[in-house]
């Protein structure tokens, strides 16, 4: 299977992001088959394509649109999570960017799905760029009748807003985003079973869809081709529907925005990017940096689904895949992982808040050439007492990467640990280290 | 803690045993119907969970329909979780065990461990929950955090940053009691750290009770710091005697001396909160301005006496004045002083001139409702007077009304009040507008009056102090608002505002037919009229004219607890003891009833007023001396049948009397 080009067909064209290229492309006649739809059949038509979650999670995206109230009378809401943080993702930002309308579009279908009549856009703060494109978009559809009263005629309202992060990690956890969009400290809120689903109580309490920049994405081909149509990519694979986008990085020769159908396997995603640039595929870390890093030998049977990579033990995450070359080293990559999740905690929770840190401050004594017998252990523990214990899923985020480095590349770190300095001294890993640990290498 | 009728019960299995819980209940206080325990320390009964600490992990399963139970993958905070049927609850877990012992290996990573000099040592949750559930040596060898240690948030309270371990208590205290929202995280991680806006002043007027919640060292007492160690702290319960509301408190104190307060349950009154002015505003317990012994004034110097002297010279000074006597007394005085005060001057000296008020206008207090009671009204009026200033635990029960129950809250004031935050109408009048405020609310006509009329319409209550008095037409304005409340079927409250006011009020300390009141007393020393005064623990100097009654006056005795201003007038100068250094009752503004017992000796010679009023009439008539607090008691239900509960056992949360006699008579709680 080679690259199947759903989402990113036109992103190429800058004539895409105006209205009237995007119209030119057969753009809005999945909104149109919708408003001609009963809302129930819009629902049934996302849950027959099998969409799940392109945020991370992997959540049915219908189960979502279907917890809202049928006949419900409170206000509520449609978010759309555009706060790309996840080091080694940059999809959104190039949706958003070169393919602003698939976002409108997706969000006014559910919008009309499920009655609600705002939806609001949270676009990480550092995205200028694609901040200044969706509001171009929204402010052409507001013009021309596709946002706001009445669109197309059709006696629906749907208004979109945008609201820009402040620069934290954190609130892209759907509820710590919610809290952020209300003005408050940007901190994950109590989940099923503790307190009632967002579909509930979200946003100001009340019931809201929140769903990822893909996922809104995709609906627009869902509703123009048909959930059916939809479900058969990706066919191979044992519950993952349609296309995924990757962000391909690291030690390749092309890097980039790689769309694939679900059943791809990794290695045709790295072809796709050109090969492995510099040295042998040594290790990759297939959706983004929290999620396990596999070794050489389980990237050549990984296979690209959300239950298929659980079999090499790591997942499809939010689909920001690094390929590292041999000349890596694991303990400086896991050790610039670690400060980035120590830096992002938002500090809720007693072991993602202390954990974290603890982790770095190991990882960064071993990478200065101070590694104890008995860190990597000691590291294995702590992730052990974050993963699963953690208030929201940043715990186990940043925990698993730790575990999964040590799981597949045990060799590495007790090497530092005992000689004081990496296993793997090459340019590349030099240049990856701090700057300060230089004399760790030599 | 009973299942409460009505609600519906889920059954959850805890431990193995299955029992009934109310259907929604969290699991932290489900387990401690089996007397079993969770341990905590973000979580907090009286505040919103929020699940930070992750020190209540435990695995949770439910029952499936085929009989078997199926464990939930990831361990889940017990603070947070309400039961459900069929839950099946797990608290002594291997796994759990050890996800505690992770959760505080994790805390102690950056805990400073300074135990030895932290104030909280030895009553620490932290320590606490370490020694039964933590790891006993920590893995962590790499540098701890440091940051600021005891800076000063304000003058009350020290923040140790090194210390906190970012569980959230007391910023939920600012904004889930108080209301003040003064506290917040700033920065985030392991370097969040709770803080004021800027490190701004912690302006509250109840800070001191985040001392108390803080699970650690991490915000200490600036009065208490370093001053004792809990082990050797003596503890008392006892009432507070700042104002009126008479909060439930623990004093403690060490080799005889006054050392801190800290909030004591009681459902009816104080919950467990304090007021800053309760926790902080009894250093008159340690004041160098204590008095010690009698002084006599021989000349142009006190000099000191013994008791049987100063007496005589009472006696002397007493009967040449003859009955042109009086008597004026402060509020921080147990009822049975105040009684045999009273009994004094109206039965032994003949004068009707007593009188305990100090407002501007005078008048007698009315109230209707309980201070629980508040929280179950659907409309209240706030008028006149700042109740966060005067009544600050009313005020907080006024603040849960308004954010749990949903109270329509009215404030009409001259000044800014704390209650303007959660008012659905908060207006603003001039100083001396009251009265033609309280006339156009009472006409109806204006747009506040119908915003007023609406707050009171039902179940309604109307919430105002005896500071009102102060103001320029108050005592009318309040005259007013009574009619009107009786008009609408809502209920009056003027609460009086000193210690034990409702208590002089309830046992007649108020000028007799024909007597005099506070500015008739003051006046007629003045005019000559009044030859005699017995000043009992208030200083007129304070008040417009005091000065010159008490220089004018012939004979002055000044009995108080501290020196103060009047002390330097007075012909003789009696030593009191202070309210925890004898046993006592005092009447809060809710008219409870209730009953402190002698935590410390009192200094010096200094005696209980009763014994010092009981010795005085023993020379001035010969009778049976009451010989203790309990026996005057005794004589005050016979006196009076409203105070009938104080002549026996009071409960620990006290007794509410009864408004009137005829109602006490009835067994009228109301």
């Amino acid at each position: 299977m080679a690259e199947m080009k759903l989402l990113l067909e036109h992103s190429n064209d800058p004539e895409y992001a105006t209205l009237k290229g995007y119209l030119a492309k057969g753009g809005y006649t999945g909104l149109g088959k919708a408003l001609k739809m009963e809302r129930q059949a819009v629902i049934d038509s996302v849950k027959a394509s099998g969409l799940r979650g392109r945020g991370g999670a992997g959540f049915p995206a219908w189960i979502k649109w279907n917890g809202i109230e049928k006949e419900i009378t409170k206000p509520h809401y449609m978010i759309c999570n555009a706060d790309e943080g996840e080091p080694g993702t940059f999809k959104d930002k190039e949706l958003m960017e070169n393919t602003p309308f698939l976002v409108i579009e997706g969000m006014t279908i559910g919008g009309y799905a499920t009655q609600s009549k705002v939806g609001y856009i949270y676009i990480r703060g550092e995205f200028v760029d694609a901040c200044r494109a969706m509001r171009k978009a929204i402010d052409e559809a507001y013009a021309n009748g596709y946002l706001g009263k009445n669109i197309l005629g059709s006696g629906v309202d749907f208004d979109l807003y945008i609201h820009t992060g402040a620069g934290s990690y954190e609130c892209g956890e759907e509820s710590a985003l919610m809290s952020s969009l209300m003005g408050e400290r940007g901190m994950p809120r109590l989940k099923f079973p503790h307190a009632p689903l967002p579909t509930v109580a979200g946003l100001w309490d009340c019931p809201t869809i929140i769903n990822n920049v893909e996922t809104y994405s995709c609906v627009p081909f869902i509703l123009d081709r048909g959930g059916e149509w939809y479900a058969t990519l990706g066919a191979s694979t044992k519950n993952s529907r349609g296309t995924k986008i990757f962000s391909v990085s690291g030690h390749v020769n092309k890097p980039g925005n790689y769309e694939v159908e679900f059943g791809t396997t990794l290695m045709e995603l790295l072809d796709l990017a050109g090969g492995m640039k510099g040295g042998m595929l040594k290790a990759c870390v297939p959706g983004g940096s929290s999620v396990p890093i596999i070794n050489a030998a389980d990237c050549e049977r990984a296979i690209i689904g959300y239950e298929e990579m659980a079999e090499v033990k790591s997942m499809v995450g939010s689909g920001g895949c690094m390929f590292l070359n041999e000349h890596t080293c694991i303990v400086s990559f896991i050790w610039r992982t670690a400060q980035f999740y120590a830096n992002e905690s938002c500090g809720k929770c007693t072991p993602c808040r202390e954990g974290t840190k603890w982790m770095f401050q190991i990882l960064d004594r071993i990478v200065r050439g101070k590694g104890q017998p008995g860190d990597a252990e000691l590291l294995v523990d702590i992730t052990k007492q974050i993963d699963g214990r953690s208030f929201c899923g940043l715990g186990d985020a940043a925990a698993w990467p730790v575990a999964g480095a040590i799981r597949v590349f045990p060799e590495e770190f007790e090497y530092f640990i005992k000689n004081g300095r990496s296993m793997v001294d090459s340019a590349e890993s030099r240049a990856m280290a701090p700057k300060w640990a230089q004399p760790a290498y030599s | 803690m009973a299942v409460d009728e009505g609600h519906r019960t889920v059954s959850v299995t805890i431990n193995g045993i299955e029992i009934e819980v109310p259907q929604g209940e969290l699991i932290v206080e489900s387990v401690k119907r089996l007397g079993l325990e969770i341990p905590v320390f973000c979580y907090h009964p009286r505040m919103k969970p929020v699940g930070m600490c992750r020190m209540c992990l435990v695995e949770i399963g439910f029952k499936q329909p085929d009989g078997s139970v199926r464990m939930m993958p990831k361990p889940q905070a017990g603070c947070t979780l309400p039961a459900s049927e069929g839950m099946v609850v797990l608290t002594d877990s291997e796994s759990v065990h050890r996800d505690r012992k992770g959760v505080l290996e994790f805390l102690l990573v950056n805990h400073p461990l300074d135990c030895p000099v932290c104030d909280r040592g030895g009553e620490c949750p932290l320590q606490n929950n370490t020694l039964a559930y933590g790891p006993s040596t920590s893995r962590f060898i790499d540098l701890k955090r440091h940051l600021p240690k005891a800076y000063p948030l304000s003058q009350y309270v020290m923040l140790d940053l090194e210390r906190c371990i970012q569980c959230g208590r007391c910023v939920r205290f600012t904004e889930e009691i108080s209301g003040e929202h003064e506290l917040a995280f700033r920065f985030r991680g392991a370097s969040m750290q709770p803080s004021t806006f800027q490190l701004l002043d912690f302006e509250s007027k109840f800070s001191g009770n985040v001392i108390e919640i803080c699970p650690v060292g991490a915000l200490t007492s600036a009065q208490y710091r370093f001053r004792a160690r809990p082990w050797d702290l003596q503890t008392t319960p006892a009432v507070c005697t700042a104002c009126s509301n008479g909060c439930n408190v623990w004093f403690d104190h060490r080799a005889g001396r006054f050392v801190r307060i800290n909030g004591r349950i009681n459902e009816g009154v104080n919950e467990e909160w304090t007021c800053d002015k309760g926790k902080f505003g009894h250093d008159y317990y340690n004041s160098t301005d204590r008095l010690r012994t009698p002084l006599v004034r021989k000349g142009d110097q006190f000099v000191e006496a013994t008791w049987a002297e100063a007496y005589e010279e009472i006696v002397k000074g007493l009967e040449s004045a003859g009955k042109d006597v009086a008597g004026l007394c402060g509020t921080r005085i147990a009822n049975e002083g105040l009684f045999l005060f009273n009994r004094l001057f109206k039965q032994v000296l003949g004068s009707r001139s007593v009188d305990h008020r100090w407002t501007r206008t005078l008048g007698t207090s009315r109230v209707q409702t309980p201070i629980a009671g508040i929280e179950g009204k659907k409309g209240v009026l706030v008028f006149g007077s700042n109740p966060a200033e005067d009544l600050p635990i009313v005020f907080l029960r006024l603040r849960k009304a308004a954010t749990r129950n949903g109270t329509q809250v009215t404030v009409v004031t001259p000044d800014v009040t704390e209650a303007d935050a959660f008012a659905t109408v908060a207006s603003r009048i001039g100083q001396g507008d009251v009265l033609k405020v309280a006339q156009e609310i009472v006409d109806g006509q204006s747009e506040l009056a119908r915003k007023v009329a609406d707050c009171l319409k039902e179940d309604g209550a109307i919430v105002t102090s005896d500071r009102v008095r102060n103001l320029p037409g108050g005592g009318e304005a309040l005259r007013l608002l009574e009619d009107l409340a009786a008009r609408c079927g809502a209920e009056f409250n003027c609460y009086p505002t000193g210690p034990n006011a409702m208590g002089a009020e309830l046992l007649g300390v108020l000028p007799g037919d024909g007597g005099l009141d506070t500015w008739g007393i003051l006046q007629g020393c003045c005019s000559g009229t009044i030859k005699a005064l017995w000043l009992l623990d208030c200083d007129p100097t304070t008040v417009e004219g005091g000065d010159q009654a008490l220089e004018s006056a012939e004979f002055l005795v000044y009995q108080g607890v501290t020196r103060s201003e009047a002390t330097a007038f007075a012909n003789v100068v009696l030593p009191m003891a202070a309210p925890a250094e004898q046993d006592g009752t005092w009447t809060n503004c809710e008219r409870r009833l209730q009953r402190m017992t002698q935590a410390i000796a009192a200094p010096g010679d200094s005696k209980p007023a009763w014994r010092i009023f009981s010795e005085v009439i023993l020379r001035l008539q010969p009778s049976t001396p009451f010989f203790n607090p309990r026996e005057i008691m005794k004589a005050i239900a016979d006196a009076d049948p409203r105070f009938l509960p104080g002549a026996s056992d009071l409960p620990e949360e006290g007794a509410i009397l009864s408004a009137t006699t005829q109602a006490a008579m009835a067994g009228d709680g109301a």
